[in-house]
């Protein structure tokens, strides 16, 4: 199922959330996006790792948040009007919200800008970007949202 | 991969629950049998019909390979029933039925996977043959037997001749013509699709041909005359959106209407209608409009309406025909002498006579039955019966079901019936939209905007409201209510094929199997019930009759499946009078796997009987096929702490062994008493509170390794500290300040340390999302979370999993 959706980005493009931590910029497909909302208060869960903020209450729908940041090893910076929660839907009507610096834009990925990422030796390295954008002179890095909620 | 063509998905649901129920209720008979060592007709009768079902669903659902076995077992029983041959070897026949139909039963579980591949079955196949051959051998006569497929029996010969009638006294019916697809094979199905489709939103609906259902060669005719369907869209519903409906339905290639607002003409047996016989006044001239006049003054208390001549609308010359022959009506009412009224006030009709009596036997069964039909109509000919005239009102509703039920039940409807089998997900949405209610009602009434109003009003009627949903609570929760009997039944099966394997001869005895618990929580029971039978058949019970007789208990030994409620609890005793656990064995056993944490000495024996539900502990030094695996009471315990129960062991060394199963009634709603520590909210289970209290310096203690102590009424207790489980900001840290409350669960007590009390609410348990569970959260004492009625979340503590480390 992964092979199948990244060999279907690469073929054909498509459109992309695009989002900021730090001056980074990472894509995001637009099916898994369900809706954006600001930051709200999160309920804490005990005894998880530190990237899962909690559980926020999402219309009767409990639904655990993770930092981006924490995910990726970087330093939590306070939250301010910029800071957002991406909701993702994945298969099972499983929601999983992600806290990033700020959301860009949605763009229209072209199948040539698109190119796949290096092989590293460590396979650690690169586990969560799925493919690099370039376009309009930047670089754009698109997220593996399977990987980013299930690798433990 | 489609396992199954188009528009066939719809009943794959239906097809695998019958087969199931079917299966299981093949399984009961042959324990039955098989305990009494012989076959009545019943049982055999029983079993064709099962294998003949099931032979006849599996083909139609594409599943060949499950119907050619069903059509074995089904002509061996064939054989068995014509030819009623001396059973030499029971044993190899019941065996061959049984592992047939543990067959049907893995394939049937297979369906249910996404990869499907049709199992080969040949083997049991010629098995069964083989035997199917031997016995026919045996009972010698009877070769020809063809093994038809018995119960298409009934030969529909009418002797009477037909008549055409218009039926459910309407008219305004639409008539369509369904085509499908070329070549989409099953026609007869796909138009049984069609009309499930429209049923709801038809008051009326007919269709040809009708035996669709039951009669394969249907789909041919479908397939070159396409497939007729007349309806009438309930009142608020346009014909439009019916034929759209249809138009939408998978593989229909065309929805042609032939007419609308037509009647359904049909021919039906001369015999079930009542023939009446009208004559008009002499010399009133155009008798073929008065005899309209007629047929449509009574059209609308007929279910059904014919008459002779038939052209009287279009034909003139029908009115000399009338004149000759009189004016026959043929009918079908509730009430034949209402309608003799009703004829003889129309004008110009001279007189109106019931020449013959319809009655009500169906159609098929003509010939036997014709015979008999007469008779009713003899014994009560009464053309001219006033005293049934007063009353017809009352005599309405009691004729109706009557005559529903037989040939109008073809219509499409009509018959009531109390039971429903309903898909467990509308349950589970209704179940989840109750939850809803009471957290939106907990939102209204304890709503920050009404703080500090004085609304007595407002009050009561949330108090009336609060008392209502609770009721839809307890309601919807005992719709989802299932005896455990069915969970206890499964058993007897492990215990006979068991029972044979391992040579032990034991009694299964239920005891209060109809007690209820939630449906999901019977779906999460049926493994660990399987596990601990078969460990208490295995282990339990001693290997040989003498060694038990021996110890002054009987040869044979029982396994006792018990169940009953218990505050808010459901309990399950699974007992066996076998040799116990011996606490020696498990202790060395546990020292040997380096399970111990604590001198030998200091276990007490429930703790050592509880070791044999960690994970990777087996006892027995032999490997069994059934248990002894090390696998299987941790797995146990897994699976009752996923519904919410907990498993404990009990036993006495030389008497027996006694597994209890506690689990909760209902899943979703506890009534929780809200606790904080910091910014968090926890809920207890009310339940497993004993008392809260604020702590006094003199009743603190710390034993040597640093661990607090409260002392309450000369009983000790551990002291956890909330914040410090779960690594939070207090808002003190000073235990004179928090509130300490006693909890104890699994017989074990301790306090809890917490913030504040804040109080007490019913909480809609909801599941953890799939991620967090990959994180142990449950296992860390966290049960599950819920909404409060201010929107913020809390998490439910499991007391029994918090304490159980301590």
């Amino acid at each position: 199922m992964n092979e199948e959706t990244s060999a279907e980005m690469l073929s054909e493009g498509g459109n992309v959330l695009l989002f900021k931590i730090d001056d980074t910029i990472y894509g995001i497909e637009i099916k898994y996006i369900n809706e954006i909302i600001s930051i709200e208060q999160i309920t804490i869960v005990p005894k998880v790792p530190d990237y899962i903020k909690g559980i926020i209450n999402l219309r009767g729908k409990v639904v655990p948040i993770i930092s981006v940041r924490r995910r990726f090893g970087k330093e939590e910076i306070p939250y301010d009007e910029r800071t957002c929660i991406i909701v993702l839907e994945f298969e099972g009507n499983n929601h999983v919200g992600i806290i990033v610096d700020r959301v860009c834009e949605v763009t229209n990925v072209n199948s040539k800008d698109i190119c796949n990422t290096p092989d590293f030796k460590n396979v650690n390295s690169n586990r969560y970007i799925k493919n690099i954008i370039e376009s309009g002179g930047e670089i754009k890095q698109l997220l593996n949202c399977e990987k980013l909620i299930s690798d433990l | 991969m489609a396992k199954f063509e188009a528009g066939m998905e719809s009943m794959v649901d239906t097809y695998m629950f019958e087969t199931s129920s079917l299966l299981e209720q093949l399984d009961q008979i042959l324990m039955k049998t098989e305990n009494e060592n012989s076959f009545g007709s019943e049982e055999i009768n029983e079993i064709f019909r099962i294998m003949h079902t099931i032979k006849g669903s599996s083909a139609m659902m594409g599943l060949n390979n499950m119907s050619h076995l069903a059509h074995a077992v089904e002509d061996m029983f064939y054989i068995i029933r014509e030819d009623n041959p001396t059973i030499n070897s029971k044993n190899v026949l019941f065996d061959l039925v049984f592992s047939a139909s543990d067959l049907l039963k893995a394939e049937i579980e297979l369906l249910q996977n996404d990869e499907y591949a049709p199992s080969d079955f040949s083997e049991v196949m010629d098995k069964i043959e083989k035997y199917a051959a031997s016995l026919k051998s045996g009972g010698g006569a009877a070769e020809e037997a063809p093994a038809p497929a018995a119960a298409e029996s009934a030969p529909a010969v009418s002797a009477q001749d037909m008549i055409k009638v218009s039926s459910i006294s309407g008219d305004n019916l639409t008539t369509v013509k369904v085509t499908f697809e070329e070549g989409c094979m099953m026609e007869n199905l796909r138009a049984l699709l069609v009309i499930t489709n429209i049923k709801e939103n038809c008051a009326a609906l007919e269709f040809e041909p009708a035996d669709i259902e039951t009669n394969a060669d249907s789909s041919k005719i479908i397939a070159e005359n396409g497939f007729i369907v007349h309806f009438r869209p309930n009142s608020d519903i346009s014909s439009e959106y019916i034929t759209d409906i249809i138009g939408k339905t998978a593989n229909v290639s065309t929805c042609e209407i032939l007419g609308e607002g037509g009647e359904i003409v049909k021919e039906v047996p001369a015999y079930t209608l009542t023939r009446i016989k009208v004559i008009f006044d002499d010399e009133c001239k155009m008798e073929n409009l008065r005899a309209l006049l007629v047929v449509n003054n009574i059209r609308e208390e007929c279910e059904e309406l014919g008459f002779i001549p038939d052209d009287i609308e279009n034909n003139p010359d029908s009115a000399d025909m009338i004149v000759k022959n009189g004016f026959i009506i043929y009918c079908k009412s509730a009430f034949d002498e209402a309608l003799i009224d009703m004829i003889r006030s129309t004008p110009n009709v001279k007189d109106a006579v019931i020449e013959y009596k319809g009655s009500d036997t169906p159609p098929e069964e003509t010939a036997p039955q014709s015979a008999l039909a007469e008779k009713p109509a003899e014994a009560a000919p009464a053309p001219k019966a006033p005293e049934a005239k007063p009353a017809p009102a009352a005599e309405k509703p009691a004729a109706k079901p009557a005559e529903e039920s037989k040939p109008a039940a073809k219509q499409g409807g009509g018959v009531k019936q109390s039971l429903i089998s309903v898909n467990l997900n509308k349950l589970d949405q209704l179940l989840d939209m109750v939850g809803e209610i009471v957290i939106t009602e907990a939102m209204v009434t304890s709503n920050p905007d009404l703080k500090g109003l004085r609304l007595d009003n407002f009050q009561k009627a949330a108090r009336q409201l609060r008392k209502l949903n609770s009721e839809l609570q307890d309601i919807v929760m005992s719709i989802r209510m299932v005896p455990l009997s069915g969970a206890f039944n499964k058993m007897t099966r492990i215990v006979r094929d068991m029972k044979v394997k391992l040579g032990k001869d034991v009694d299964l005895v239920f005891e209060g199997e109809e007690t209820e618990v939630d449906k999901s929580i019977i779906d999460n029971l049926n493994d660990p019930l399987m596990h601990m039978v078969r460990n208490s058949m295995d282990h339990g019970i001693e290997d040989t009759q003498e060694e038990r007789i021996a110890k002054g208990k009987p040869g044979k030994g029982t396994i006792t499946l018990s169940a009953y409620n218990s505050s808010g609890e459901v309990i399950i005793v699974v007992a066996d009078d076998g040799a116990g656990i011996n606490p020696e064995k498990v202790l060395n056993k546990a020292e040997k796997n380096g399970m111990l944490t604590r001198p030998r000495s200091e276990y007490s024996d429930k703790e050592i009987f509880n070791m044999i539900m960690l994970p990777g502990f087996s006892t027995n030094e032999t490997v069994t096929e059934y248990s002894g695996r090390g696998v299987g009471m941790d797995v146990v315990k897994k699976n009752i702490e996923k519904v919410g129960g907990s498993v404990s062991v009990d036993s006495k060394w030389g008497e027996g062994t006694q597994f209890i199963i506690k689990i909760p009634l209902s899943l979703s709603i506890v009534d929780g008493m809200e606790v904080s520590v910091g910014s968090s909210i926890f809920t207890i289970p009310i339940n497993s509170i004993k008392e809260s209290f604020k702590a006094k310096p003199s009743q603190l203690l710390r034993d040597t390794d640093g661990r607090e102590m409260i002392m309450i009424r000369g009983e000790c207790y551990p002291l956890i500290r909330l914040y410090e489980l779960y690594d939070l900001e207090p808002s003190t840290t000073n235990i004179y300040d928090g509130i300490i409350i006693l909890v104890s669960a699994d017989n074990k007590s301790a306090c809890l340390l917490a913030d504040e009390l804040i109080g007490e609410q019913q909480v809609v348990v909801k599941p953890w999302p799939p991620m967090l569970n990959n994180f142990d959260v449950k296992q860390n004492g966290m049960a599950g979370c819920s909404i409060l009625g201010d929107g913020s979340i809390t998490i439910i503590l499991d007391i029994g999993n918090i304490i159980s480390d301590f």
